[in-house]
């Protein structure tokens, strides 16, 4: 691939006369192995599989035209490794080292399906071959992850295989900074990092903001417990990240850019370091890109570890080489932002979401989604739901389809409690809601929020005060403590859930509660003090009488919060194994062999680990 | 960090803004916050972490109020939001009281030993919190910055910052060691706005604390009665700073104010005067 | 002292001496030695001309940055939301029972650092555990000290072949 690597582009021509040349080696490799490398399956082991692959191809016939390659976040995290074969699609799920010689020498050298690593349906038993044939796939429509899957993501070269980079090409080439705002506004893209700004505006102001330089921000400091769409796509794709950001640069009027990444994804900043050295070579990132007059560079930055720089102030206070406080907004970061120059900060999804608006215009997004919310939405589905994972539907859909159609319905028999959107800033969602439309408004009346995408779902043995607890206290651990509101506020709240979760709630703590949310509401200073009561609260408003139960019961309905409930055998399903016995680490066990095993309550600490270790399950928390 | 201003409203020629506060009318000059619109106006907004002298960070959220947008109300702290246009602002209401009481509880939790906070929440009309105090780093802290601001911005040492994030947030020197960037002052001290922040004089050992830093430095005695003036860097500062060479000004600054006047007096008997003829 | 002012020099040089670059800087150096150490970072106040209590308070401020050696190995247990629910806290408990080390904190005998990390994004999987950048999924009490137990078996053999 001499002639099309470590070669400047000078002009648009040039990039299209790549493209030509790299489709025309496609022809040639007909077939090819897909091994995903994204956050969830690498956990698994797919990085060995992807190893075990390249050799088997290196080891293959001369006459074998095939390559492997490790591709992005397909999503379907549950059911990983997942490896895909072209030609066919087919979709393999659950592949572990062994399965590698088999899926080479079937299905590679003599074209047959290895049928036991297909996808089978759980409810009708019925088997998959390729991904659009599995209802998690059925429903979906992608956009920001469109390429997931399909392209290496350490080769620009496939990218632009794939049609990258025109985007950026047909904008230099053809058109004005306003025409480009324009096509992003009747797109009617929102920020999709939790604030859902319009995106046109925002570079609107930007660029009529007077100052220079002027500044472009990429915030990948996904911050939200549970979330990992901005990582996939940062791993799987960051191509689409830098061509979105080149974009908005030459519409705002920009030369310098940043991606800042948190501190706990390592990947993401080596595979964007790579692709910014790959495109600056290609002369796609630079001075005069394409032959225009067009420069622009970018810089990465790592977070260093606080969830309060996803806030965009912080973030530039980190830019900065200060401590991450956010500070009030009263003057927008667009009028005097990094360094007190404009800014603009999008997140990572909405810049991925960018060249594909130039490319199919603007009215071709907005024909997808709802009045307010048009496109599409990455979600991280997690939880206790069946198909865990990453998925990117329209926006409106339900989230009842997204529980049950994508989700696969609970796992393990449990029921449907609530399902957490929106991160910290979010709230639960009770089953009674689940006809709500997911966007960017429907959510918020509800109590909580779409925010950046996290899904968690929740079943019968979570405790909803717990819930609301773990939340406070993660935000306190993350506040940055400049402002009193937040600072004194959180401590005050988590105060109070603790001791409702030890079972020392008195009357008139939800109250309290109550008032501790209206003060954040009102008076924290940034928008992660603001929206810090809205775990609590929403829980509050939907499962009162799970508080009421810990406050004046002193029980937990749940049965999760120590103290609040207990521990005993059951006489009639206990065979006497003596497991528990051996196990207890205080010695309250007490029973004769192939006798009913006894809890002595007195001396238990309610560890767990008899309940853990009953291989009869004849221990139950009452 | 300073102030983010924007004189994108205003231009030359362009009329001054008017600020209607608790319906007074007020003119400000371009740049003014709402809080100078509320000393014009004479009315009173209680603040903690505000000080002329140094950069608004707003930090305390004590002095809320609320702007009028039209069909709703937004709360804001008056000490740093920017006059741009005409706005209208409502100090005394009811939902702005709340706010500020709703802070003054907080922050009365967090700082129970001192006077100055509880004289300034009585004036406010709060006689006590009804939160427990429930931080335990340091106490009587409410973490306003100003000694801070005031070493950097001012002073020029930044002799100490903030360390660690959160709840567990303090104010101290690198290391929590005692710092070597800090000169003995005291400007910490006169800023700190509930009595935190205390200057020690250990006559014996001729030296000045400040505590909660557990900075020491020596102080300058006088050469004539042994009382101590100031502490030996900022005379050093002084002189570096004020850029005179006058031998005499070196001369004069061992000396404590009341003996330098009875120099000068003494001086100013033993001259000769002058009759004129 | 000539070491502190090379290292730093290098590092400075590396950004340009930029302002803004200062947490990359510290990171860079926190690579280099393990942790922060306090005289680096005073030689890094006077290279780059910022007062050293700005550098405190960068240093404290973001999770990441040490001030104090670290262990040998790095666990890191993840305790964002899917996590916390599959039961993440109990594993911590464990670890701390077994090695009594609190999260953030390091072993007595600086085997590892232990540390917890709001989400790793990768809640598929849950719960996670990192040792010195391996992933461990689906980990529980038991499991987790296994693999602990395992890192404190390989100092112990490696010392006994030091020795012989």
């Amino acid at each position: 691939m001499t002639l099309l690597s470590h070669r400047r582009l000078s002009n648009f021509m040039d990039l299209e006369r790549m493209r030509q040349e790299l489709l025309s080696l496609r022809v040639v490799l007909t077939k090819s192995i897909h091994v995903c490398t994204g956050p969830g399956c690498a956990a698994k082991g797919s990085e060995k599989l992807y190893e075990l692959f390249c050799e088997a191809v290196e080891n293959a016939d001369a006459d074998v035209e095939v390559q492997a390659k490790g591709v992005g976040c397909h999503g379907l995290c549950e059911y990983g490794p997942i490896v895909i074969v072209q030609p066919g699609e087919i979709f393999y799920q659950r592949v572990e080292e062994p399965d590698v010689p088999e899926i080479f020498r079937e299905t590679i050298l003599r074209g047959r399906v290895v049928d036991r690593l297909l996808y089978e349906d759980p409810a009708t038993g019925k088997k998959a071959k390729k991904a659009e044939e599995i209802p998690f796939y059925k429903v979906q429509q992608r956009i920001a992850l469109a390429y997931n899957g399909l392209i290496d993501p350490t080769k620009i070269t496939e990218y632009i295989a794939q049609g990258g980079y025109s985007a950026l090409a047909k904008v230099l080439s053809s058109m004005t900074p306003d025409e480009v705002i324009s096509e992003v506004e009747v797109a009617g893209l929102r920020g999709r990092g939790g604030g859902g700004f319009p995106t046109a505006r925002k570079w609107r102001s930007c660029r009529e903001a007077k100052g220079s330089p002027k500044y472009v921000i990429c915030n990948g400091d996904e911050g939200d417990p549970g979330a990992f769409m901005d990582r996939a796509i940062m791993e799987g794709n960051p191509h689409s990240v830098i061509e979105g950001m080149l974009i908005g640069a030459y519409a705002i009027g920009s030369e310098q850019g940043y991606i800042y990444v948190r501190n706990e994804y390592p990947l993401s900043v080596e595979r964007l370091r790579g692709a910014i050295e790959q495109a600056k070579e290609l002369g796609l990132l630079g001075e005069s890109i394409l032959g225009s007059s067009f420069s622009f560079d970018i810089r990465i930055n790592r977070g260093g570890g606080a969830f309060v720089c996803g806030e965009s102030t912080a973030l530039m206070a980190s830019l900065e080489g200060r401590p991450g406080e956010p500070r009030s907004k009263y003057v927008h970061t667009v009028e005097s932002g990094l360094w007190e120059k404009p800014t603009n900060l999008n997140n990572v999804e909405t810049w991925a979401n960018v060249p594909h608006i130039i490319n199919r215009g603007g009215k071709w997004f907005a024909g997808t989604g709802t009045e307010k919310s048009k496109g599409t939405k990455v979600f991280s589905l997690v939880g206790k739901i069946r198909n865990t994972g990453l998925v990117e539907v329209p926006m409106g859909i339900t989230l009842r389809r997204i529980v049950d159609e994508i989700g696969g319905g609970m796992r393990d028999g449990k029921r449907f409690k609530a399902v957490q959107t929106g991160g910290p800033s979010g709230g639960c969602i009770p089953a009674e809601h689940l006809d709500a439309c997911v966007d960017f408004d429907e959510l918020t009346k509800l109590g909580s929020m779409m925010g950046s995408g996290g899904m968690i779902v929740m079943d019968e043995d979570t405790c909803m005060v717990n819930v609301a607890r773990y939340f406070t206290e993660f935000l306190q651990k993350e506040s940055c403590g400049k402002c009193t509101t937040c600072r004194e506020g959180l401590a005050q709240m988590l105060y109070i859930l603790d001791r409702i979760t030890k079972g020392e709630g008195e009357v008139g703590d939800v109250e309290e509660l109550g008032n501790l949310a209206e003060l954040l509401e009102g008076t924290a200073l940034c928008a992660l003090g603001k929206t810090a009561a809205n775990p609590v609260m929403s829980t509050i408003r939907y499962f009162r009488d799970e508080y009421d139960a810990h406050i004046l019961d002193r029980r937990c309905p749940a049965k999760e919060c120590r103290g609040l409930f207990r521990y005993e055998i059951d006489p009639e399903a206990c065979k006497g194994c003596g497991i528990c016995l051996k196990n207890c680490p205080e010695d309250a066990i007490a029973g004769e062999r192939k006798a009913p095993h006894v809890i002595n309550q007195e001396k238990c600490t309610l560890c767990g680990t008899c309940w853990e270790k009953c291989p009869f399950t004849a221990v139950l928390k009452v | 960090m300073s102030l983010h201003r924007s004189t994108k409203g205003l231009r030359k020629g362009q009329p001054v803004p008017t600020v209607t506060i608790d319906g007074k009318k007020v003119e400000v000059e371009k740049d003014a916050t709402i809080l100078d619109a509320a000393k014009k106006a004479g009315i009173w907004i209680p603040t903690l972490c505000y000080h002329q002298a140094v950069s608004s960070d707003a930090s305390c959220r004590l002095c809320m109020v609320e702007l009028d947008r039209g069909e709703w109300r937004q709360l804001v702290t008056a000490c740093n939001y920017p006059v741009r246009r005409d706005i209208v602002v409502h100090a005394s209401s009811e939902r702005a009281q709340q706010a500020r009481r709703g802070v003054m509880e907080l922050l009365l939790a967090r700082a129970p030993e001192s006077k100055e906070l509880k004289a300034l929440a009585e004036r406010m009309g709060v006689m006590q919190t009804h939160y427990p105090t429930v931080t335990e780093s340091q106490r009587n802290c409410i973490l306003c910055g100003l000694c801070v601001r005031v070493c950097e911005q001012i002073i020029g040492q930044a002799a100490i910052g903030f360390a660690g994030r959160g709840v567990d947030r303090t104010i101290a020197a690198p290391f929590r060691q005692p710092s070597e960037d800090c000169i003995g002052c005291g400007a910490c001290a006169a800023i700190c706005p509930v009595g935190t922040i205390k200057v020690r004089i250990h006559q014996d050992k001729h030296e000045i604390e400040i505590s909660p830093f557990k900075s020491r430095a020596k102080l300058l005695v006088c050469q004539e009665c042994g009382e101590p003036i100031v502490s030996t860097q900022v005379s050093e500062q002084l002189l570096r700073k004020s850029k005179i060479d006058w031998e005499e000004f070196r001369e004069r600054l061992r000396f404590c104010p009341k003996c330098r006047k009875s120099q000068s007096a003494a001086r100013l008997g033993a001259a000769t005067v002058y009759k004129k003829q | 002292m000539a070491d502190e002012d090379k290292l730093i020099e290098q590092i400075v040089d590396r950004y340009d001496a930029e302002i803004g670059m200062l947490i990359p800087m510290m990171q860079d150096l926190q690579a280099e030695c393990g942790y922060l150490p306090v005289e680096h970072l005073r030689r890094l106040s006077v290279q780059l001309k910022i007062p050293l209590s700005r550098l405190y308070a960068v240093a404290t401020f973001y999770a990441s940055f040490q001030l104090a050696p670290k262990g040998a190995h790095e666990v890191t247990l993840c305790m964002g939301t899917v996590c916390y629910l599959k039961g993440a806290p109990r594993i911590s408990e464990a670890i701390s029972r077994e090695f009594r080390v609190e999260p953030g904190g390091t072993t007595r005998d600086r085997l590892f650092t232990f540390q917890a990390v709001n989400c790793m994004g990768a809640c598929a999987v849950a719960p996670v555990m990192v040792v010195d950048g391996k992933y461990y999924n689906g980990v529980t009490p038991a499991s987790a000290l296994d693999i602990l137990y395992g890192l404190a078996k390989d100092k112990a053999t490696a010392e006994n072949e030091n020795e012989i």
